[in-house]
């Protein structure tokens, strides 16, 4: 069970040592159902954490986002810890991380949160429409609570949890520091339902359907923004000279992007729905990370953000890998 | 007379075998299409995924990527992450509905000059029975 009590003892306790930079947590947003990360720096801040079905965001993106500016002669670089609020899908992003070597095991404390899934902020705002304030929930016997200005509403998590929520196969963190409530019990166990129907199409149907999907894309790079696995400091997409893939804005380049983006994702996404989340066309991209997710799966075993001690699935092998489409 | 469509097929071949393979069939004077245009790279592990997306990008209608043979890559194991990577790229490219027969991959040892032949001539004929490319061929730009 969610103990909001021991979380914010236990935030400040972290905060007050002296190796811990800051910590990051959720906090209620401005308005609506909305959730912002909340950066802990002294111990009086932690009274705003909360956690609830509305903390959403996966707030390991910011281990790895932030600003590296040139230090000043003389000044040694700040070696303190980042401690992290992580749900299950936000301790693979860690331990992905870690695999990767993007951030150093010992400069990151972990603060594990066992998580009954959170809510899918579209389906939610659809329920209960053009809300006046900021509102809360909590989870209560396989049901989520929505405190609204009218009085409670109870709902069954099936309607409103997020789709990534629902097939969860890792509600409780894999790699943790402190864990601070009891773990939950595992969900679902995920089939890949939804890659198989469009798998099943043919080519010309699912180029239709993903031609549909691209036109609509307006290159804002939020999916690659918000990811906590596209940490590159010289990304891809970002050069200039040669360009990769041109800045303009229609089906060949759009395309040739989210290939860009969903391959570079092959073998490390850890399926935290962020992206699809925060696209503002809402382009089904987890559709293309789970295919991939699910072909390194299938082909290699191989199931990213579980084990620190493995390595990459890219830059290793095995010399009897598949190789049925080779001429 | 319809003209015959010739598709465009970019290849890209590891220094050390596959090209020395073409070479081969070349100096044995063995004939085969001559659709392909050959990129040559160091290995097949040097070849970068967005390769294959830029050239059907730019203007190809099938790509072929070849190298040594599995533990036979001058530099030890090259081709083996090569493997990896096209295994992916390649469901990666059915998936959004490029037509299979448009990415091909192949190992070709620099003594297989007649094996060269076969997979060119088979690679091109997949490319003809897939037509030319257009799903998502970058228009050319007027500056």
């Amino acid at each position: 069970m969610v103990d909001l009590e021991k979380l914010k003892t236990a935030a400040r306790e972290t905060v007050s040592r002296d190796d811990v930079k800051y910590l990051i947590g959720w906090r209620q947003g401005t308005y609506g159902f909305r959730v912002s990360p909340h950066f802990v720096k002294e111990p009086e801040e932690a009274e705003k954490l909360i956690f609830s079905p509305l903390c959403t965001n996966n707030l390991a993106t910011y281990l790895v986002l932030t600003e590296r500016l040139p230090l000043p002669r003389g000044e040694q670089p700040d070696s303190r810890k980042v401690a992290l609020m992580v749900k299950g899908c936000d301790s693979r992003a860690v331990v992905q991380q870690l695999i990767e070597q993007g951030i150093k095991r010992e400069s990151v404390l972990i603060i594990g949160c066992p998580c009954e899934g959170v809510i899918d902020l579209k389906k939610v705002e659809e329920k209960f429409p053009h809300l006046p304030g900021p509102a809360q929930a909590r989870w209560s016997n396989g049901n989520i609570v929505f405190h609204l200005p009218d009085g409670d509403k109870e709902v069954p998590k099936g309607e409103v949890l997020a789709a990534k929520c629902l097939s969860c196969r890792y509600p409780n963190p894999v790699m943790t520091d402190l864990m601070l409530w009891e773990e939950v019990q595992t969900r679902g166990n995920d089939e890949y339902d939804d890659i198989t129907e469009l798998e099943a199409k043919s080519p010309q149907e699912r180029w239709l359907f993903w031609e549909d999907k691209f036109s609509s894309c307006i290159r804002c790079y939020s999916c690659r923004n918000v990811c906590p696995m596209c940490y590159c400091e010289d990304c891809v997409l970002d050069r200039l000279n040669p360009a990769w893939v041109f800045r303009s804005n229609n089906i060949s380049e759009n395309t040739a992007f989210h290939l860009a983006r969903a391959f570079h994702l092959a073998g490390r996404c850890i399926e935290c729905g962020e992206c699809e989340r925060v696209c503002p066309v809402g382009i089904p991209l987890m559709k293309l990370n789970r295919k991939l997710a699910k072909e390194v799966k299938e082909k290699y075993e191989y199931i990213p953000g579980l084990d620190p001690e493995s390595k990459p699935l890219q830059s290793s092998y095995r010399p009897d890998d598949k190789e049925d489409f080779i001429l | 007379m319809k003209e015959q469509f010739e598709p465009n097929v970019v290849a890209f071949l590891c220094n050390w075998c596959s090209y020395a393979g073409a070479d081969l069939a070349g100096t044995s004077r063995i004939q085969y299409p001559s659709n392909l245009n050959v990129i040559r790279v160091m290995c097949s592990g040097r070849v970068n995924p967005l390769f294959v997306v830029n050239a059907l990008q730019q203007g190809a209608d099938g790509v072929l990527i070849s190298g040594c043979h599995p533990g036979d890559c001058h530099y030890m194991e090259g081709n083996f992450y090569a493997r990896r990577r096209f295994a992916l790229m390649k469901e990666l490219l059915e998936y959004v509905g490029v037509d299979a027969r448009r990415f091909n991959m192949s190992w070709v040892s620099a003594s297989e000059g007649s094996k060269w032949k076969d997979v060119v001539q088979g690679v091109v004929e997949k490319a003809k029975e897939a037509g030319p490319f257009e799903q998502f061929r970058r228009n050319k730009i007027n500056w």
